[in-house]
């Protein structure tokens, strides 16, 4: 016969095994929830945004660049973009490149989420690659279309405690590794010349402001 | 995927034999790009061909057939694809992918009309891309230096080499057609015009946006290529640390 304490200390047994996984998991999976939340919501501001026909151009380009620039860590994706150049370019021209690349991704980043203002975006679910590093799976959906939903992962990093986003990834293709790709190979081919590299950054991000024809 | 490929690969042996120049710059060498300045070259030729021959077409092509027939076109060319994704499927040992392909290709090939219209996703059986050069890169066989083909673009010599096996493989080219060159060759004419149709807005964004064309190109290509060949899944994504 089972004594009648059986299961009450068999409860509390497998609650002391099973402390440290919940301890770590607790954690964890709040975080990668902050993580998506933080995706939830702002995306869909700033699609909220490139959708307002009320808003002028100029106020558009403007309430987009100051939801962006509180929600991406643009140096640090502008110093992973500069790649092995980030160590060796004078320390001023370092500076004067991130103001750049500030104005070039705003631009560009613009550019591609305007293109899917008819589109809705929902949260698939994350992934977590370090306690301050997560992948959000999103799908782009358009109602107007009979195709498969697009896959897009935005990369949050949590370092300060406020969520960041660093990367995004449009079907598997990530945007600063391309970025860095480009960027690296075009200061090779100007002999590691990061000042080149700035005016034809602000050149662009000029052009990418322009209406398309 | 075709005979004329075959064609085409060898005249990008040619070209490369003959493009080549001094020795690759360390940037290039450790982009795996050794042959940098004879792609960049082939790149521009590429886009000269894509301006003057490819874009007026498309052009044409929107003008003169209307958007069902274009999709009809693009299910058409999907359609017969699907014996040799169903093969490359199976030597992956992706066996619920290739029944996928299968149901595909049964549904599509019948109730479709040939292929031209797509019952299989309206069902749920939705397509997915395969290739030989897919199949090697999960055999382990490394994709090798970055190469830009000319008339198909962006490869290495893994995909190229997967290039000719899919001809090898495709029935179509098994057909006794007395002018099996002309069907070849409207076919990948077709296949040229539908993905340039396809592609038209993107390819715009790239060149608008890109501080160096030809290596976002490159960097697009690779990043494309481990996507496809990894299915879409994420563990195994190999990201740098920022």
């Amino acid at each position: 016969m089972r004594p009648p304490f059986s299961l009450p200390r068999r409860a509390l047994l497998l609650a002391t095994l099973s402390a440290p996984a919940l301890l770590t998991a607790g954690p964890a999976a709040a975080a990668a929830n902050v993580a998506e939340s933080f995706v939830d919501e702002n995306i869909h501001k700033g699609l909220d945004i490139l959708r307002d026909k009320k808003l002028s151009i100029t106020q558009r380009r403007d309430q987009f660049e100051t939801l962006l620039l509180g929600l991406v860590d643009v140096r640090r994706i502008g110093l992973f973009t500069l790649g092995q150049y980030r160590r060796t370019a004078p320390p001023e021209d370092v500076e004067a490149f991130l103001n750049a690349f500030k104005n070039y991704a705003t631009a560009a980043y613009q550019s591609y989420f305007a293109r899917y203002t008819n589109q809705t975006l929902k949260v698939t679910g994350s992934t977590q690659r370090s306690p301050t590093d997560f992948i959000v799976q999103t799908q782009l959906i358009d109602p107007s279309s009979s195709q498969q939903p697009s896959e897009v992962d935005f990369r949050v990093r949590t370092d300060t405690g406020k969520p960041v986003l660093v990367d995004v990834a449009y079907q598997g293709i990530w945007l600063s590794l391309e970025e860095r790709d480009q960027f690296v190979a075009f200061l090779g081919q100007n002999n590691g010349n990061v000042r080149t590299l700035i005016a034809h950054l602000s050149e662009l991000a000029v052009n990418l402001g322009k209406p398309t024809q | 995927m075709r005979g004329v490929r075959g064609l085409f690969l060898g005249l990008s042996a040619l070209a490369l034999a003959g493009c080549a120049t001094g020795p690759a710059s360390p940037e290039a060498l450790a982009a795996n790009d050794p042959y940098e300045q004879a792609n960049r070259d082939m790149l521009k030729f590429n886009g000269k061909i894509d301006k003057y021959v490819v874009i007026p077409t498309v052009g044409l092509y929107f003008i003169l057939v209307p958007e069902g027939g274009r999709r009809g076109v693009h299910n058409f060319l999907g359609n017969l694809s699907l014996p040799t994704i169903f093969v490359n499927d199976m030597l992956q040992g992706e066996l619920s992918r290739a029944g996928k392909s299968m149901w595909r290709l049964t549904i599509n090939s019948t109730i479709g009309l040939g292929g031209f219209f797509d019952p299989a996703s309206k069902i749920g059986v939705s397509g997915h891309g395969e290739d030989f050069g897919q199949t090697l890169a999960v055999w382990g066989v490394k994709e090798g230096p970055y190469l830009v083909l000319p008339f198909l673009g962006p490869s290495n010599p893994r995909d190229a080499a997967g290039l000719m096996v899919d001809a090898a493989m495709d029935p179509t080219n098994q057909i006794p057609l007395k002018q099996h060159i002309w069907w070849s060759a409207g076919r990948e004419y077709f296949t040229l015009l539908d993905l340039r149709a396809q592609t038209y807005q993107t390819i715009q964004g790239i060149q608008r946006s890109s501080v160096d064309y030809y290596s976002s190109l490159r960097s697009l290509y690779r990043q494309l290529r481990n996507e496809q060949i990894r299915n879409g899944r994420k563990q195994g994504q190999d990201l740098p640390d920022f």
